[in-house]
């Protein structure tokens, strides 16, 4: 079968796909931030429509008690509710309304600064043309078309969805004698021997024996022993506990 | 399949951040997704609606439910596209007869409601499953990111609703206004049995229009879904970085043996590289930068640098200012509170009490309140006034209210008194009567008078740092050519005498006499 050169070529051009965004500091630091789609973001946004929707129910039941000025009142909440609940609740809870937060999702600027009052208000009173012309048809498009995933808030106030980073879970390795490598190891390869004796329990047996093989005969020992090898380096790397 | 040719980063991401790779994954190859989707599913709707014309909802509703069979064609376009063999629009429609034919049944009726539909797809497909095989493998597979790949076909039901409403009200604003006047809602609601079958048709249409934007990105997503739980489960990531480690080691092996081969094969060959010179070193004054020097002379080093802090000690080098502030004066010893005067605090403190509870009424607490406003309105005007005084002086600028005034001349340059009241009421006279015994003090006389009136006449920001020719550019800023040609003249002459001891020729006085009469004499002094 013919392969289309032009295809191959851009290709090669071309990296790799990933969905991380890097922002590179003054001090030259790299800062890897992971954009959110648009699945997490419409189920954030779902969340907060009901709790906004819950919220003006209740209000609207209590303050109907009142009479016209509690129709007042109410419509003045309204408008709080409507307008200024996300930006209150992304610029004091650091980019965080309710929905985000149960996601592991905040609003963050390009740079990866946490969100102000001029964007926040950007991208909020710019709901309105991600909306249009119904249904935030132009806001899903956008969100699908862009590699960040942008809307066209975001695009105009300069912000970022991104994933929280968690802290992680303290690994457990298994136990193995620490040995030094026999070789220099680069980062990505520390880190993958790392992996490797970290996530030992979700892989199967066998498949732990076929991955340990491939580096059997670089470290000279035969394919039964090598993962057993491989965990002791492993070990040797992550240093005393 | 070979992971090192793969197009994506391959790393166990979160079940969110699959989908998101799913997304992209379609982006990128986004125009021959779309373009086969559109291919296939455009002709099996028209062919849909021209056999159940009369009927447009059974008609949506059975292209709504063949979706499954059209998934796999991107699906196979994808997983081709992830290892760089991305196949032509033809490849991809030729393939699809025989994409169709495994389970096809299973998937268009009890597997139809599936929600996981585009998670289990590529164990189907891709690793050709059926049965027992497969539902094993699907429970395996779905341990995690199986509630993700639900959310995202109950987020698409959404969003397939949203754009198609997007699309539906989008149509309608751009109807003409003429057009827009004869459809009333009511008519359209009769009428949905009868004459407005193509209008419904129309919608349909935008339904299978919205489809081709959305179902390769959920079928994309479901298949990343599926890559990183494998990911997870099979090390990929590990495998990838274990095979070139491999390479590399292997690889560093067979460069050595190479490089030791080569090595022993030729003979060292002696060193021909001449000897470097060593570079001499300045000698090091063992007294260091500081030490005094040049004693024996009048101006010793000593004496230059004393000189030169002395300079550097003045303006315009070092800028000092006094800055006079009233405060407070010496606090006195706190003073013991006598007994009365404790008494009478508390007292005080009585009255106070007995005060706020007469003023426990809503007027007190109004006029309390009022207060604060007119205080807080008050502060605010205050706040602006003080957070843009900078603008508003500019602005009082604009409408005349009186400036700092500015400071005096200096009245001193290169040492020569310049002030008016220092010089004689005729110059250009005395001058000519001091030139023959004493020409150094006359050049000097009418070269102060030309400061002097530089300063005030023209106005000019002399001090007494500047240069004489500093002075002289800018006097030719004022673009008054007999006023700075005769300057240039005195200038050169002036420091001819007193830098160079040279006299000026005796006709100079003469033309230097009647042009300062000229220049200056008929003007009237500020």
């Amino acid at each position: 079968m013919p392969l289309n050169p032009v295809a191959r070529f851009s290709r090669a051009q071309c990296p790799p796909l990933d969905t991380r965004y890097r922002v590179e500091t003054p001090e030259g630091i790299d800062l890897l931030l992971r954009p959110a789609g648009l699945v997490p973001r419409a189920l954030a946004f779902a969340i907060d429509l009901l709790i906004r929707g819950l919220l003006l129910l209740a209000m609207y039941v209590v303050l109907g008690l009142l009479g016209k000025f509690g129709m007042g009142l109410a419509t003045i909440l309204l408008f709080l509710v409507t307008w200024w609940y996300m930006v209150l609740f992304e610029v004091f809870n650091q980019g965080r309304s309710p929905g985000k937060q149960l996601l592991g999702l905040r609003v963050v600027h390009d740079d990866g600064t946490p969100v102000g009052w001029a964007a926040s208000l950007t991208r909020n009173l710019l709901r309105f043309v991600d909306i249009l012309p119904f249904g935030y048809t132009l806001g899903i498009l956008s969100c699908l078309n862009h590699p960040a995933f942008k809307r066209l808030g975001d695009i105009a106030a300069g912000t970022l969805v991104v994933y929280r980073d968690t802290l992680p879970a303290r690994p457990s390795l298994p136990q193995a004698e620490a040995l030094h490598a026999p070789f220099a190891l680069d980062l990505l390869e520390q880190r993958a021997l790392l992996g490797f004796a970290e996530r030992g329990a979700s892989l199967s047996g066998e498949r732990r024996t076929e991955l340990a093989a491939i580096l059997a005969e670089p470290l000279q020992v035969p394919v039964e022993q090598a993962e057993q090898r491989l965990n002791g380096i492993a070990r040797g790397l992550l240093g005393p506990t | 399949m070979r992971l090192t040719d793969a197009s994506v980063a391959i790393r166990p991401r979160g079940p969110w951040e699959a989908l998101d790779l799913g997304v992209l994954l379609a982006r990128r190859h986004a125009g021959l997704l779309l373009a086969s989707w559109a291919l296939v599913t455009v002709p099996i709707f028209a062919l849909l609606c021209l056999l159940l014309w009369d009927y447009p909802g059974w008609a949506i509703f059975a292209f709504w439910w063949l979706k499954p069979a059209y998934e796999r064609l991107p699906l196979h376009i994808l997983a081709r596209a992830l290892f760089g063999d991305t196949p032509s629009l033809k490849q991809a429609l030729k393939a699809l007869p025989g994409l169709l034919r495994p389970q096809l049944l299973a998937s268009l009726t009890w597997r139809r409601f599936s929600a996981t539909r585009s998670f289990d797809l590529p164990v189907l497909q891709l690793e050709g499953l059926s049965g027992q095989a497969r539902s094993q493998r699907l429970v395996v597979l779905g341990q995690r990111d199986a509630g993700a790949a639900s959310w995202l076909t109950v987020v698409g039901m959404h969003l397939e609703m949203a754009l198609w409403l997007g699309l539906v009200s989008l149509f309608y604003l751009l109807l003409p206004a003429q057009i827009e006047l004869d459809w009333s809602w009511q008519s359209l609601a009769n009428a949905a049995a009868g004459e407005w079958l193509w209008l419904e048709h129309l919608s349909n249409l935008l339904y299978v229009l919205v489809l081709i934007v959305w179902e390769p990105v959920y079928v994309a997503c479901g298949f990343t879904l599926y890559l990183n739980r494998r990911t997870a489960l099979e090390g990929w990531d590990i495998e990838l970085v274990f095979r070139q480690l491999r390479q590399r080691l292997t690889g560093v092996a067979y460069a050595l043996l190479l490089g030791c081969g080569l090595l022993l094969l030729q003979a060292p060959t002696p060193v021909m590289a001449a000897e470097i010179g060593s570079c001499p070193l300045p000698l090091e004054d063992p007294r260091g930068p500081e030490a005094a020097r040049l004693l024996k002379q009048p101006l010793s080093s000593q004496a230059a640098q004393h000189s030169i802090e002395q300079l550097l000690d003045q303006p315009p080098f070092e800028h000092r200012e006094t800055v006079t502030r009233w405060r407070f004066g010496e606090q006195e010893p706190a003073a013991e509170p006598s007994e009365e005067q404790l008494s009478g605090l508390l007292e005080l403190l009585e009255k106070f009490f007995k005060l706020a509870e007469f003023w426990n009424s809503i007027d007190a607490v109004a006029l309390f309140f009022e207060a604060l406003l007119w205080a807080a309105l008050l502060g605010l005007v205050a706040l602006l006034g003080w957070r843009y005084r900078q603008w508003l002086g500019v602005f009082a600028g604009r409408l005349g209210l009186p400036q700092r005034t500015a400071t005096p001349p200096s009245r001193q340059l290169f040492g020569l008194e310049v002030t008016p009241q220092s010089l004689p009421e005729d110059v250009a006279g005395t001058v000519e009567q001091l030139w023959a015994e004493q020409p150094r003090a006359a050049l000097s006389l009418l070269y102060r008078a030309l400061l002097s009136r530089l300063l005030d006449d023209y106005r000019l920001p002399l001090n007494s740092a500047h240069t004489e020719s500093e002075v002289l550019r800018l006097v030719e800023d004022l673009e008054q050519s007999e006023l700075s040609s005769f300057s240039q003249a005195l200038t050169l002459h002036w420091q001819n005498l007193a830098y160079g001891h040279r006299l000026p020729p005796d006709e100079l006085r003469q033309t230097l006499c009647q042009d300062w009469r000229r220049l200056f004499d008929d003007r009237v002094r500020t």
